[in-house]
């Protein structure tokens, strides 16, 4: 997968673990609707406050697309909205549940401290 | 972000990406705020996108990926032999004109230089004679990377491109063509004792070493990436 070194990080949340998985991150964006880059970038800001370069998002937008997890719709103007396709929301739940079972069995491990 | 600059930063990613990510990406890159931090992102990811090119991308490259496939011997072993001796020839005749116009009483052409001109001139055979064997070894590697090859034959390529940049020795001299144009040619031995069989051994290593180290830093980055 694409680097995920290359995420801006926010003022405001400087010194909080951001989660920066940009594929994952893509198409959890998608999950409530069609979303054009610029939106995606937003939307992802306020999911978990992680600031998508532009490269490092079109790099995980492109690699979808092809994975055919995400399909284009028309342009609106210059802007192209993504949506994202059963196969990619079959994906994305089964990343999440693993994420759910990995982080239910982390926390459980920091109660037991 | 400025409209020239999201051009240029557009420009950086391989011609099939563009061809269907340039228009939205540079709708989106005019909309993006700062100037530096974006801009490094994206000349990083056009360079990761060059060196790994998104897979059903590569529309340009397929003729080129089947000769790799088809030919690994030849793509990764003989061809840069070639291209390896075509440098080497370039940087001799470099020379050896240099030698003609510059310095037409001297036995050989590796003395002090101190004019700027003269100077120029034969840095720029000397750069292409050291350098080709490290340029050719990162040409290797980026082909192998980029079309995602085996790593027996690139590795193959490399041993063989630092043991001839290890073992090549320049002659040059006068001497031997009496009022002639004097001669420069290459030899290719492990020397003729053990220190100079050492001294070209270790050469072959410096070269090998610097022509891996992209290849090293590339998945140092990668590993680093995934574990992020």
């Amino acid at each position: 997968m694409r680097s995920t070194r290359n995420v801006v990080k926010t003022e405001e949340g400087a010194g909080l673990v951001h989660y920066s998985d940009p594929p994952l991150l893509v198409l959890a964006s998608l999950a409530n609707g069609p979303k054009h880059g610029h939106a995606m970038i937003e939307d992802i800001m306020r999911l978990c406050g992680t600031r998508l370069g532009p490269g490092t998002l079109y790099g995980a937008i492109a690699r979808l697309e092809q994975q055919g997890w995400i399909k284009p719709l028309p342009p609106e103007e210059r802007r192209r909205p993504y949506r994202i396709t059963a196969e990619g929301v079959r994906v994305l739940r089964a990343r999440l549940a693993t994420l759910r079972q990995f982080t239910k069995a982390g926390l459980e491990r920091l109660e037991a401290l | 972000m400025n409209p020239r600059l999201a051009h240029l930063l557009v420009r950086l990613y391989p011609r099939p990406w563009r061809e269907r990510y340039g228009v939205e990406f540079k709708a989106l890159l005019q909309t993006v705020r700062g100037g530096l931090r974006p801009s490094a992102n994206v000349v990083w990811s056009a360079l990761c996108e060059r060196i790994v090119p998104t897979p059903g991308l590569k529309i340009e490259q397929r003729q080129f990926q089947s000769w790799c496939v088809r030919w690994p011997w030849a793509m990764f072993g003989l061809a840069p032999l070639f291209l390896l001796a075509g440098a080497w020839v370039v940087a001799l005749l470099i020379l050896w004109s240099g030698w003609r116009l510059f310095l037409p009483g001297a036995d050989t052409p590796f003395v002090p230089i101190y004019d700027m001109r003269e100077f120029f001139y034969f840095n720029l055979g000397r750069s292409l004679y050291f350098g080709a064997p490290i340029l050719v070894g990162w040409g290797i590697g980026l082909i192998a990377i980029r079309n995602r090859c085996k790593a027996f034959w690139p590795t193959v390529g490399l041993v063989l491109i630092a043991l001839m940049g290890g073992t090549a020795q320049v002659q040059a001299s006068r001497t031997t063509v009496p009022r002639g144009l004097g001669h420069i040619s290459m030899d290719f031995t492990l020397g003729h004792s053990v220190q100079d069989t050492s001294h070209g051994l270790l050469h072959a290593v410096v070269i090998l070493s610097l022509t891996v180290l992209p290849w090293v830093i590339w998945r140092l980055q990668r590993a680093l990436s995934l574990s992020t």
